[in-house]
């Protein structure tokens, strides 16, 4: 039985064994390392982004006609002499399949792999009612004799290795089997399960697909079970979600061509079977396959209607968002969902099977947009989290404390700045240069895997009009947006920006009124706060004075991008809100395409080699990939590439207090890949970003130099 | 895309996932390969239920002269003991390396499932760039009461221990396609 903890005290002793389990994370590493190119090679020749808006919008289109399309399904498949019926609830399916047995005077069941079934625990109501049934998917057969749930949407037993495989066939066989040689596990597999096909009286697939236009199901699978499952036994059930519904072969063939390819880098599947109606089969009366479709609602029409989540029902299953996801990879399926994995499961869970479930894996995203970037049905599944994260905080209150301090303090920007001035005074005796001496008390060991900066003795905002040039007559006028690490931890990165951009005629300001961004209190789950803290930045930085607002800080800059979203309703200040985001700029995009800096501007190369951390708010945030490498090599830099650069940090703000043992596993893996490429500095272009690298390779006692961009361009200028 | 240019991606896509792509001058080439291929792979029975009439006795000396059981319907009685599935396909899909077969009939889902190898043949003539180039066609096969199409791209595989690739699990070990030129039959 699937158990997915609904506290985070117990969740987190689920992980640290998972972390703990080395088969896993090595695993799991090799599929992650592999999958990224194998899905470019097979999706090269089609624009992926193109595709996956293509499909969005299909499914935007079709989601809110699910029950007309339901409706002409019915009518087509019937004429093809199937018997469709409709559950409301998981149970009431189960129910229907059941009796469907009865009906038929069913002893044995053989099923291909739906993840719809998994969702309803169709099996275990099934062999309750006295059925035995048999997955046939190698890797579900695998996972229902060892009596667990799938790891992977696509790859359920993912998580174990040849040997425990072996183990377990020796059990189903009696004879000793040698887990090197995995093609004799999987002929064990062929003759179990070929007994089985040919003894089955009824077959139960899932479906891809369920086409309106036609009445036909559509099934993807790479082993060809599905076709045995459909074709052997006397009586065939489809379970179907009724989000499967398209209206046309053509909405059909669009995602059949992403989600092999998504899925497993296969261009297509193996076998993909259309079904329409009962169709020949022999040992059936009248040699007509006994044909039922059943399709679940489980709360999909309702999920249809919601303005914000209904975009979950756009999900084709291809598991990708699992296969990108820096957390799904070291620890694995069973701790990142509770029937549906990855991102998706972690929205789907709070939906499908409830809050009890959804409670604390909800809370283990570090919004790195990873899954979101590879998601060929375009869903906005870091934003969907969240929003399941406050959901869940609304209905359950009273909020935790960390909520109730980051509203107080984030609504009141006086209040806000004045703590961490007070806090920048109350650090002195702690202070050892640029850090704290021990961390503060709150903080368990578990945090000690980086060390914390000290707060800066003055403030960015503190220092501007001294440190800023007046230019009397500027080419550009910028504002600067600081962002709260820029201003009370690293004003430094202030300076070096303004040393960068020194001789070019930009006048830079920095609008007093600004505050926090308000990203975190929105990763709190906190949006109403996000919202007036976006309101008080848009009042304190009219976009319409400025030719660019700038920021140092990647989070930052991509969350003023989203204030368009998030104040879209706001009367006087959605249009300031679109604005913002066209003048939103990051530090490279503007050295390198508004200042067009020269090679020229450089001192001759020197130094030794420099790494580049990409931040995830600003590789994918922002789309900006090329721009830092290019400013790099501009300044003469001898930039080289690490490992998985534009993997996630493991910061992720308050997650990294929150989840500090993923959070520690992210960084040591980041640093181990900066350390294996002999880089001596490192840089990266968020505040945030450089607060866990340097803080991680000061604590682990490394050499490499962690600074921002910023710093290294301004170092570089003559 | 030119016929040929389509015929050299279909080929190229098909083998790269598994799939022997070879050439034939007709229907008897056709034959002999999947007779032949049921000798050298040591099996002795041949299921072609969709091959009849004429072509059915020309396939019955075939096998008759290799010592082979030529099996024509009923395939649920043989199931056991398949060696070779031959059955024609009615389009190819360059792009992805994909026979499509209408596969209504019971007995030729069974041939193409049930064997050990599979031999598949289709004309050059019937290989089409991508499937969107054959929507309709594919439409009318769906739609047809009762339909069955498969698309298939390679022998039956499976990946799910260690990700390790592993060819047969549940249907053919191999599948041959045979690409019958312009001026065969």
């Amino acid at each position: 039985m699937i158990k997915t903890p609904g506290d985070v005290k117990t969740y987190k002793l689920d992980l640290k064994r998972a972390l703990a389990n080395k088969f896993l994370g090595a695993t799991l590493d090799a599929f992650a390392s592999a999958y990224p190119q194998s899905r470019a090679n097979a999706f090269s020749g089609i624009d992926f982004d193109c595709l996956a808006a293509e499909i969005a919008r299909g499914k935007d289109d079709s989601i809110p006609k699910i029950e007309e399309m339901l409706e002409e399904f019915t009518a087509r498949a019937k004429e093809a002499g199937a018997v469709v019926h409709f559950a409301r609830t998981a149970f009431e399916a189960n129910s229907i399949i059941a009796s469907i047995a009865e009906e038929n005077g069913v002893k044995r069941i053989v099923k291909s792999k739906s993840m719809t079934a998994e969702e309803t625990f169709l099996n275990a109501h099934l062999e309750r009612a006295g059925y035995v049934v048999s997955e046939t998917d190698l890797g579900e057969w695998i996972i229902q004799l060892r009596g667990e749930g799938p790891s992977h949407m696509v790859m359920p037993a993912i998580h174990l290795s040849r040997r425990d495989v072996a183990e377990l066939f020796t059990k189903v066989t009696g004879q000793e089997m040698d887990p090197d040689d995995i093609g004799a596990m999987v002929e064990v597999a062929r003759n179990e399960l070929r007994r089985k096909f040919l003894e089955a009286d009824m077959g139960i697939s899932g479906a891809n697909f369920a086409i309106a236009q036609n009445g036909a199901i559509g099934l993807v699978t790479n082993e060809g079970n599905g076709r045995l499952v459909t074709t052997l036994p006397r009586v065939h059930v489809a379970l179907v979600g009724v989000d499967k519904l398209v209206p046309d072969v053509t909405s059909a063939m669009r995602i059949l061509s992403a989600l092999p390819r998504n899925a497993t880098g296969q261009l297509i599947s193996n076998y993909v079977t259309w079904i329409t109606g009962s169709v020949e089969c022999k040992s059936a009366p009248g040699s007509r396959k006994i044909m039922h479709i059943v399709f679940l609602d489980n709360g999909r029409l309702a999920l249809a209607k919601d303005p914000i989540f209904s975009q979950a029902l756009r999900c084709i299953r291809c598991g990708g968002c699992a296969n990108v996801c820096p957390i799904y990879k070291l620890v694995g399926g069973h701790n990142y969902g509770h029937v549906y994995i990855g991102a998706i499961g972690l929205i789907l869970t709070y939906f499908y099977h409830g809050r009890e479930n959804a409670r604390a894996i909800v809370k283990n995203c570090l919004n790195c947009r990873a899954c979101k970037s590879v998601c060929p049905a375009g869903i906005d599944l870091p934003r969907l989290i969240k929003e399941v994260h406050r959901a869940i905080l609304e209905v359950e209150g009273p909020k935790p404390l960390k909520n109730v301090l980051l509203k107080r303090t984030l609504e009141n920007r006086r209040l806000f700045h004045f703590l961490l001035r007070s806090g920048s005074l109350a650090q002195a005796p702690v202070v050892e240069g640029r850090f704290l001496r021990h961390l503060p008390l709150f903080f368990t060991e578990e945090h000690r895997f980086r060390r914390l900066p000290a707060l800066a003795k003055v403030p960015l905002r503190d220092q501007w009009e001294k440190i800023n040039p007046r230019i009397e007559n500027p080419r550009l006028r910028v504002a600067l947006f600081g962002g709260c690490l820029t201003d009370f931890v690293y004003p430094e990165q202030g300076q070096a920006l303004l040393d960068a951009c020194r001789g070019y005629d930009v006048r830079f300001e920095y609008p007093m009124e600004q505050s926090c961004c308000g990203l975190p209190a929105l990763m709190a789950g906190e949006k109403e706060t996000a919202r007036l803290v976006a309101i008080q930045n848009l009042k304190a930085v009219d976009p319409a004075q400025f030719d660019y607002v700038i920021t140092l800080c990647a989070s930052c800059g991509s969350h003023l991008k989203d204030y368009a979203d998030l104040l879209a309703d706001e009367p006087l200040l959605g249009v300031k809100a679109a604005q913002l985001q066209d003048k939103v700029i990051d530090f490279s995009s503007f050295m390198t395409k508004v200042l067009r800096v020269d090679p020229g501007e450089f001192r001759s190369a020197g130094g030794g080699k420099t790494a580049y951390h990409a931040p995830c708010h600003l590789c994918r945030g922002q789309g900006v990939t090329k721009e830092p490498r290019e400013l790099l090599s501009l300044a003469g830099v001898e930039y080289v590439r690490t490992k998985e650069e534009e993997v996630c940090c493991g910061f992720g703000g308050s997650f990294s207090l929150d989840f500090p043992e993923i959070s520690a596993e992210l960084l040591k893996r980041k640093l181990d890949n900066v350390a294996d490429c002999g880089a001596t500095a490192l840089v990266t272009d968020c505040p945030g970003c450089v607060l866990q690298l340097k803080g991680g390779m000061e604590q682990r006692g490394g050499k490499v130099e962690v600074k921002h961009i910023a710093e290294m361009i301004a170092e570089r200028r003559k | 895309m030119a016929k040929e240019d389509s015929t050299a991606q279909f080929a190229e896509r098909a083998r790269s996932v598994q799939t022997v792509v070879a050439e034939a001058k007709d229907l008897a080439a056709v034959f002999e390969y999947a007779a032949d291929i049921t000798v050298k792979q040591g099996g002795d029975t041949l299921a072609a239920p969709g091959i009849q009439g004429k072509e059915r006795d020309r396939l019955l000396e075939v096998c008759r002269a290799k010592g082979i059981e030529l099996i024509c319907g009923e395939l649920r009685e043989t199931a056991g003991r398949i060696s070779t599935g031959l059955t024609g396909a009615d389009w190819g899909i360059a792009q992805t390396g994909t026979l499509v077969m209408d596969s209504k009939s019971e007995d030729i889902r069974l041939a193409s499932m049930l064997c050990e190898t599979h031999v598949a043949f289709i004309k050059k003539s019937r290989i089409a760039p991508d499937a969107g180039t054959i929507e309709k066609e594919l439409s009318k096969m769906m739609k047809a009461s009762h339909g069955y199409l498969a698309f298939i791209s390679g022998a039956s595989r499976t990946a799910d221990i260690e990700r390790v690739l592993t060819i047969g699990v549940h249907g053919p070990r191999e599948l041959h396609v045979l690409i019958i030129g312009e001026d065969g039959q």
